[in-house]
């Protein structure tokens, strides 16, 4: 039974992981770039969820409508202002460490302006639904988990959707794949990442929102979702949707299931162990392709 | 006749300048004198734990600048460097002088097990697994109590009684001691970088940095090559480790395992320039100082991290205007500044 | 004597047979041709022999020695040097340095090292540009500095995939005799070409690839008039200047 309750919670936890990896995934098989700062930028959703609910009174979920657009544009800038020209630099090059570098230095730009900002307290936000659960035969289901798990599942469509369906995602695809042919059929190549980088960035508000109403809220928050969303996308193969999110679910049920045996910083212990072993026999990931790696 | 031998004697001077090697140990000596007209031990401190980023950086250097690959798990041989020594004494009663090379010997281990496979993969892939691999290494640290009966303590740390000046017990009262031994430590890691740049092994690693295969097609033996940088780094970075256990007398695992020391390394060979032989040394001088000071006078719960935000910003600046660091126009100024000195009387 | 000897060589990538049991003989001294079609197999051959693909069957004997499946590196130290269809400079490094990297293949004290790789540049030409940055060359002067990369690990057997490729006519004629006076030192040339002149003119004899098959072998003038060749490659008949 309490095996049953961890295996949900783990689902539940596992599918907002998924969203995170999802808009890392996305960065990384438009622009082959790796977003250091994904963390950084999950954090400033969720503070910004945070100060919306506590100075207005705006419901976390409301103000989805908010902290989403306002991310897009976020991310948008940073990637047309700072990301952009480093990666000009760096066309030739088979592995565009610079970039990396870059976000890496946002990451700690980020992450301390925020503690200085607000300092290092955990704060919560105690919305009306924060502690309700949902009973079903005997299982415990929190309400807002459950929320976030369904919108994550919106999310994860809605964008796959838009990926296969729409111009837009189609060009998005198509840059992707190769960048050359994408601009010489008239796509603006650079304004494709911004948007790209602007949607990635989006979803991290959401998640950063849609954890507000049951997560601690403080300035490391980001790191420990960044370190997981990694593994979560090395994991399912970097520029795969269906891997990200089956990471996810992988990574939330082994911290979930394994907290029930070992401490939880062990099990923590336990994903990197699982990460280390999958870069060494199949570093493309479960549905990666060969070459990326 | 008079005319010409003033004109040699000038390009003899000149010449001596072409070189960097005099002006660098004039700077050596007054490094060295430092101590004995310095005696503020916080004034020491600072220069003490410059010179021990950039000894550690130096060491780095061989993995992220000459091999090619970031690694932002270094910490992890740090800290198993510190915890060997610190664990054998505190229970052996074993000398940190001596535990300190069982240190280094247990994170060449490491290095060869875990961290030398990754290196075959690419950039932002190996920079993800040495992340992996330290903090593994942490949280295993932290969540053991005893090894074989040895005290760890997990994320309590463990600390050393203090004996005054005990120097078979690597524990000096006066800073200077220190100063000394990182100095030296310093001196020794410099060299070995500077010699490797110009010898075989330098080559080929430089070589396996640009174009593995194109290396290979020319008789590089890859794996060898990699192994060696890696132990070396390792090893040099255990030491480091032992020094920062007994320069404080007390570690735990964030401190000296943890990820924003891996990063902070990582982050002063890009100041200075990673690959460069000068440029660990050059990145420290400039991020130390500043991040120590920023630490003290902006100190305060309000202010933590103010000196990570800056080196965030730093790191970005270098990223976006000067990305082989900042050993290229100090070169460049350099270079200009010799020129200078060239007598302008070219023609005899 | 038999330099290089390929026996039944077969490599097979999932379904797609990309070398079909190919025979070869080498002797020493001489200047080989291997012409196809593009897709035919001929880089997947060389990258057989030099150990980047282990075949799925068959051999490679060099000087005597059975050498498939071997590293690369190893197979250089035995004296197999290549030069790579896309030029591959080390570019954050000068160029006598990417010419050192070749010359330790053989020596290990770096002042030997680059007394060799200094005559080399000057066999090759490219002495006056021994310190620029690698990556600021012509592609003409890449590629000497490919060749002379190759030729600092002193090798017995030279193999150059598509040297000739990007040159204007009149550096192909400059390749041509620069390849000739690499042979009278006494090192053996398989080369892999499209431009008809160079290969044409070099080769003592060309064996020809077609979807992974040999489908002719002879002299130049047997190979430009063979009718297979024609058909599948040539397009008419080739008359040898």
């Amino acid at each position: 039974m309490v095996i049953i309750q961890a295996l949900i919670n783990g689902v539940l936890m596992g599918g907002v992981y998924g969203l995170t990896a999802l808009g890392l995934t996305l960065i990384f098989g438009v622009m082959k770039v790796i977003n250091w700062a994904h963390g950084s930028f999950i954090m400033v959703g969720m503070f910004a969820g945070y100060w919306l609910w506590t100075l207005t009174g705006i419901d976390p979920y409301l103000g989805l409508i908010i902290i989403v657009p306002a991310l897009f544009l976020l991310g948008y800038f940073v990637q047309d202002a700072l990301i952009k020209p480093v990666f000009r630099s760096e066309v030739g090059v088979r592995e565009p460490i610079g970039v990396l570098i870059l976000t890496a230095g946002l990451w700690l730009f980020i992450d301390n302006f925020a503690l200085l900002l607000f300092g290092p307290f955990y704060r919560t936000a105690r919305t009306p639904y924060s502690g309700l659960t949902y009973d079903v035969g005997g299982l415990l289901i929190s309400a807002p988990r459950l929320y976030a798990f369904i919108i994550t599942i919106v999310a994860a469509y809605v964008l796959s959707t838009f990926l296969k369906k729409t111009r837009l995602g189609i060009a998005i695809r198509a840059t992707g794949q190769d960048r050359d042919t994408a601009s010489l059929m008239g796509i603006d190549v650079y304004r494709i990442y911004n948007i790209a980088f602007g949607i990635g960035i989006a979803i991290t508000g959401l998640v950063g929102s849609l954890l507000v109403p049951f997560y601690y809220i403080h300035p490391q928050a980001g790191f420990v979702f960044d370190i997981r969303a990694f593994i979560i996308v090395v994991l399912g193969g970097l520029g795969s949707v269906p891997g990200a999110l089956l990471g996810g679910l992988l990574i939330g049920l082994i911290e979930s299931v394994g907290a029930q045996f070992i401490p939880a910083t062990l099990t923590q212990g336990i994903i990197f162990a699982v990460f280390l072993g999958v870069l060494y026999l199949r570093p493309q990931g479960l549905f990666g392709f060969e070459k990326e790696w | 006749m008079q005319v010409k031998e003033e004109k040699i004697n000038k390009d003899k001077f000149a010449r001596s300048f072409r070189s960097p090697i005099p002006i660098l140990l004039a700077l050596v000596a007054v490094v060295f004198c430092i101590p004995l007209v310095v005696k503020d031990p916080s004034w020491l401190q600072l220069a003490i734990l410059t010179m021990w980023y950039a000894y550690l950086t130096c060491s780095w250097n061989l993995v992220g600048g000459f091999a090619g690959q970031l690694s932002l798990g270094h910490a992890a041989f740090i800290g198993i460097g510190a915890y060997t020594s610190t664990a054998l004494y505190l229970h052996f009663g074993l000398s940190p002088w001596i535990g300190m090379f069982v240190g280094g010997a247990f994170a060449v281990v490491a290095a060869i097990t875990v961290f030398y496979p990754c290196l075959r993969l690419l950039g932002a892939y190996f920079a993800l697994a040495s992340i992996g691999f330290a903090e593994l290494i942490k949280i295993l640290t932290e969540n053991t109590t005893k090894i074989f009966g040895i005290e760890i303590r997990g994320p309590r740390g463990l600390s050393i009684p203090p004996l005054g000046h005990a120097p078979f017990h690597y524990q000096f009262v006066n800073k200077a001691y220190y100063y000394y031994t990182i100095l030296i430590m310093l001196l020794i890691a410099w060299f070995i970088t500077y010699r490797i740049s110009k010898t075989k092994l330098g080559y080929c690693l430089s070589a396996i940095r640009n174009d593995v295969e194109a290396a290979q097609s020319l008789g590089v033996n890859i794996s060898k090559c990699r192994l060696m940088a890696v132990s070396l780094s390792a090893f040099l970075s255990a030491i480091g480790g032992t020094f920062y256990a007994q320069l404080l007398l007390y570690i735990y695992p964030e401190a000296v395992m943890g990820i924003m020391l891996s990063c902070e390394l990582a982050f002063i060979a890009l100041i200075g320039g990673r690959g460069t032989v000068m440029g660990p040394i050059i990145g420290a001088l400039i991020y130390v100082p500043a991040s120590e000071l920023s630490r003290i006078y902006l100190s305060g719960g309000r202010f933590l991290g103010v000196h990570l935000m800056l080196l965030g910003i730093v790191v970005m600046a270098v990223m976006l205007f000067q990305p082989g660091g900042l050993m290229r126009p100090i070169g460049r100024v350099y270079t200009r500044w010799v020129k200078k000195l060239e007598p302008r009387v070219q023609k005899v | 004597m038999a330099l290089l000897e390929i026996r039944n060589l077969t490599k097979k990538f999932g379904g797609l047979t990309a070398v079909d049991n190919l025979d070869l003989i080498l002797n020493e001294g001489e200047i080989f041709g291997l012409i196809g079609p593009n897709g035919a197999g001929k880089t997947t051959a060389f990258n057989a022999i030099c150990g980047f693909y282990t075949p799925d069957s068959g051999s490679v004997i060099f000087k005597g020695e059975n050498i498939e499946g071997l590293r690369p590196d190893l197979i250089c130290k035995k004296g197999i040097g290549r030069v790579f269809q896309i030029v591959k400079p080390f570019k954050d490094m000068n160029v006598l340095a990417n010419v050192m990297v070749g010359a330790f293949c053989r020596r290990e004290g770096a002042r030997e090292a680059k007394e060799k790789a200094q005559r080399v540049l000057e066999f090759i030409g490219l002495s006056a540009k021994k310190d620029f940055p690698a990556d600021s060359l012509t592609l003409a002067d890449r590629k000497r500095l490919e060749l002379a990369r190759a030729l600092a690990t002193e090798p017995k057997l030279l193999l150059l995939d598509e040297l000739f490729a990007g040159l204007n006519p009149k550096e192909v004629e400059e390749a041509v005799v620069l390849i000739r006076k690499i042979r009278e030192e006494g090192i053996t040339i398989f080369l892999i070409e499209h431009v008809m002149q160079a290969v044409m003119n070099l080769s003592e004899r060309i064996a020809v690839l077609h979807h992974g098959k040999k489908i002719a072998e002879g002299s130049p003038k047997e190979i430009s008039t063979n009718e297979e060749v024609i058909k599948a490659y040539l397009g008419e008949e080739y008359v040898i200047t």
